[in-house]
């Protein structure tokens, strides 16, 4: 800051009517009556994500190139990248505020590019050593379980999984078809979870059979029940339990461990979720008519839309409004179907539509298969009457999973009911950071307020219209012809075109706007972030405006 | 931190007299940022011989000099011919002037230098009225505005003078129109203007909250939308005024956005702005029809 020059006498003026000093010592921030200050919101990708995964914050990283530090920002959160980047319902992209502009970001498949960068960089997984002397168990290797179990193992505590089945993953093994998600990636996730830390494998444990939960209960020093759902519901007609009348998820079982399946010519699926569409789909791989049979209709159906699509453009067909009444054998042999039809009634406890039956209107299917999707239910014989249970689900306190017992934790679908393998994830992570809480002493976390902006705090001059980036894929022709990996994922092209689609929502990406347009030479650019010099902010705000995506607030000077 | 979008090195200081949210601001510090340290002002009456500050202060790191409001071109003439007769021929002299020492009261010396091709950057910040004075009507007032000596009951009726066409009629090497919303490409001009010898005029569209009754926080973004809505169109005249080449390439706005956000326009009924909305279409397409009339001349440069 220079100093005001006051002459005394003409004497000590300069030869000519120049200047020889600088304006600094005009301090113009007395001006302001209103005060801009940087203010970062989260962006409601974030807020959508059940994880939470810090979405702008790796889509900024990749646009910037810093692939590494992307991937460890979605480690943070979810060890398993490459696979929810494929199979999750990504409610990321409901929540974007570039929806409401043009279309949403391709979320899944940037975090799909990003974890298998990871994959094949296997130096940027740190390796965790057994350095606390805690101990662990996690019942049940799916989403949540193996979840829970890296992010105990990387704090240090040693783990140990248990799983029934020979291999693990679970669901993400046995419940989803390789065209979704190859078998060999999945081996890869979770060797990569593996050896993030002092992870030991027990498979081929029975819970309750094997191994006991007080047993458990009294060798560690906390235990983590992730053990999912894994019966099918009956639809509870007559004739159910005869030949040609399968459970979808018996199917799928053996499809998803390589058996060679034959359904027959003709299928029909009852259900509406994923489970269904899943089911349909494999059929449909081997070579039978398939029809999806639902007692709501297409918009209450609780799969993923884009796998309904999908199943539709392999040649699925759906008949909504109808539940399955009588099963027809003849000699023995699954002959026809009768269903009831159906109209919707008023909404649930669910908030969908209730299906009542239309009083005398059936139709008949014939079928050479039956197969049962209408949802799973867990068996908790297992655990029965040593830890709080509700309508067969386990009871938890909160969201970090604890159980009626102390040093027992639960999460994914066996405490939610079915849902969605990113809450499954979400729900291991949090129990195991209530497990560090509970072995280290630590309080609870301050839950803050949680600002985010809409598109109505977007400045869209700045921004042009474009379509999302789509992700390359086999036609469905081939697609229906196997079980080869229906979308190949993003090329850094494409990865930097979508990444490059970002509004980047209430965060600061760097784009120099307030620097730039401050007409005050106020905001002071440093090197990794802008600071505003309040002895010269006059306060006219045009900051705040040319923020593209809202990361400079205001409030009244004085108040 | 990403590289800077545009050059860090700074020619003005804070602590300036200009008002919040001060285009003419703006447009100094991308103008000096493009030209670079050896450049030298002139500055007739207009805002910026305030905005730079009291004697014995200034606000920016070259060289002013002040002179008369009538005399910015002349004067630049002077300044670069002196500098030449002292052997630098490398320093740009910059006259720098608003739209009444341009369009108004600089326009013979303006006309007079261009004529004779004088090797100067003549650049016109444009706020559309006298500011500094108190918001007086110039020629460069849009037609429908509010200003002191035009007051409501008796608006602004005739339309802006066209500034580019004149310029143009000069036959001078180089013309173009830039915006404070549009900064890498203002810069991109006067670099431009740099490379090439002879008069070169650039005029800047610099938005006054305070003369045109606006929030300062919108005035850049007016400064956007002058050009979305093809209020002000950003273009080039090359080849001695000769080839127009108009950007296009931008999602058009509504001009009544433009005019309903102002509060020098706000007394304008609907059908008024209907008719303003009318002129800015016809001029949009006067300005398209010679970018192609251009094409048409043999002998030009593609």
């Amino acid at each position: 800051m220079s100093e005001k020059i006051v002459f005394k006498s003409y004497r000590e003026m300069p030869i000519c009517a120049m200047s020889v000093a600088d304006m600094t010592w005009n301090l113009t921030g007395s001006w302001r009556n209103v005060r801009p200050y940087y203010d970062f919101k989260i962006s409601p990708c974030r807020l959508g994500c059940p994880t939470t995964e810090d979405i702008q914050k790796y889509i900024y990283l990749v646009t910037e190139k810093h692939y590494e530090e992307a991937w460890r920002t979605i480690i943070e959160t979810n060890p398993m990248p490459s696979i929810t980047g494929r199979v999750c319902f990504h409610p990321c992209m409901d929540k974007c505020t570039r929806k409401d502009f043009d279309q949403a970001i391709n979320i899944p498949a940037i975090e799909r590019a990003l974890g298998d960068t990871g994959l094949a960089n296997p130096d940027w997984m740190a390796k965790a050593s057994a350095s606390k002397k805690q101990k662990v168990a996690v019942v049940g290797a799916g989403p949540a379980g193996l979840s829970c179990a890296f992010y105990l193992a990387r704090q240090g505590y040693s783990v140990t999984v248990y799983e029934v089945d020979r291999a693990l993953g679970g669901v993400l093994r046995w419940g989803i078809p390789e065209y979704r998600l190859q078998n060999d990636l999945l081996d890869e996730v979770i060797q990569s979870i593996l050896e993030s830390g002092p992870i030991t494998v027990k498979t081929g444990t029975t819970l309750g059979k094997d191994v006991g939960l007080e047993e458990l209960e009294d060798t560690y020093d906390a235990v983590f029940l992730g053990i999912g759902l894994t019966t099918s519901q009956r639809l509870g007609i007559d004739g159910e339990d005869g030949a040609g009348v399968d459970p979808g998820l018996e199917f799928l079982r053996k499809v998803n461990g390589g058996e060679k399946v034959d359904p027959g010519k003709r299928v029909a699926v009852v259900g509406g979720g994923n489970t269904a569409m899943d089911v349909a789909r494999c059929a449909r791989r081997a070579g039978s008519e398939v029809t999806v049979v639902y007692r709501r209709t297409m918009n209450e159906m609780p799969a993923i839309r884009d796998e309904i699509e999908e199943a539709e453009r392999e040649g699925v067909h759906f008949h909504f409004l109808a539940a399955p009444k009588e099963i027809v054998r003849n000699g023995g042999k699954l002959a026809s179907i009768i269903f009831q039809e159906m109209k919707l009634g008023e909404p649930d406890e669910s908030g969908r539509r209730r299906p009542v039956p239309i009083e005398g209107k059936t139709f008949t299917l014939e079928v050479d298969r039956l197969f049962t999707a209408i949802g799973e239910k867990a068996d908790l014989g297992c655990i029965e009457g040593l830890v709080d249970c509700k309508w067969n689900l386990i009871t938890t306190a909160d969201e970090y999973g604890r159980t009626s017992r102390e040093k027992i934790f639960a999460g994914g679908d066996v405490v939610t009911g079915a849902a969605s393998v990113v809450e499954a994830i979400a729900a291991g992570r949090k129990a195991a950071e209530r497990i560090c809480r509970l072995f280290t002493g630590d309080g609870e976390p301050e839950s803050g307020e949680q600002r985010t902006i809409g598109i109505e705090d977007i400045n869209t001059a700045y921004f042009e219209r474009s379509k999302r980036t789509l992700v390359p894929r086999i036609p469905p022709e081939e697609a229906v012809a196997g079980f080869e990996e229906i979308y190949r994922g993003f090329d850094k092209e494409l990865l930097h075109r979508e990444a490059d689609r970002c509004f980047s929502c209430g965060v600061c990406n760097y784009c120099d706007n307030c620097w730039i347009f401050c007409p005050d030479v106020a905001i002071l650019r440093k090197t990794d972030e802008y600071v505003i010099n309040y002895d010269y902010c006059k306060g006219c705000l045009v900051c705040v405006t040319e923020c593209p995506r809202s990361c400079i607030s205001t409030r009244e000077e004085g108040k | 931190m990403k590289p800077a979008k545009m050059p860090t090195e700074e020619f003005m200081t804070s602590g300036h007299l200009a008002c919040q949210g001060c285009g003419a601001t703006q447009a100094m510090r991308f103008a000096l940022k493009a030209l670079g340290p050896k450049t030298a002002l002139v500055i007739p009456a207009c805002c910026w011989s305030v905005i730079d500050g009291p004697f014995p202060h200034t606000s920016l790191k070259v060289p002013i000099f002040h002179t008369a409001f009538e005399a910015a071109a002349s004067t630049a003439s002077g300044l670069k011919a002196g500098l030449e007769m002292r052997g630098d021929t490398e320093t740009i002299v910059l006259a720098w002037a608003g739209d009444g020492g341009t369009f108004d009261i600089g326009i013979q010396a303006l006309s007079g230098a261009a004529e004779r091709n004088e090797n100067i950057i003549y650049c016109c910040y444009d706020n559309e009225a006298y500011m500094n004075t108190g918001i007086q009507r110039s020629s460069a007032t849009p037609v429908g505005a509010w200003t002191t000596t035009t007051p409501t009951a008796h608006y602004k009726k005739r339309p802006k003078k066209k500034m580019i066409d004149i310029m143009a009629a000069h036959s001078i090497p180089y013309i173009a129109t830039a915006s404070v919303a549009f900064p890498q490409d203002l810069i991109a001009k006067f670099r431009k203007a740099r490379q090439i010898q002879g008069t070169r005029f650039i005029h800047i569209f610099a938005p006054c909250p305070t003369g045109w009754k606006l929030a300062p926080e919108l005035s850049v973004s007016m400064a956007s939308q002058a050009v979305t809505s093809r209020i002000f169109p950003l273009l080039e005249v090359t080849e001695n005024g000769l080839k127009w080449n108009v950007w296009k390439d931008f999602e058009p706005t509504p001009v009544q956005d433009y005019i309903k956000a102002q509060g020098r326009f706000r007394h304008l009924s609907d059908e008024e702005v209907a008719g303003i909305e009318k002129d800015v279409e016809r001029n949009w397409q006067e300005v398209l029809a010679r970018e192609k009339l251009s094409a048409t001349i043999p002998g030009l440069d593609p």
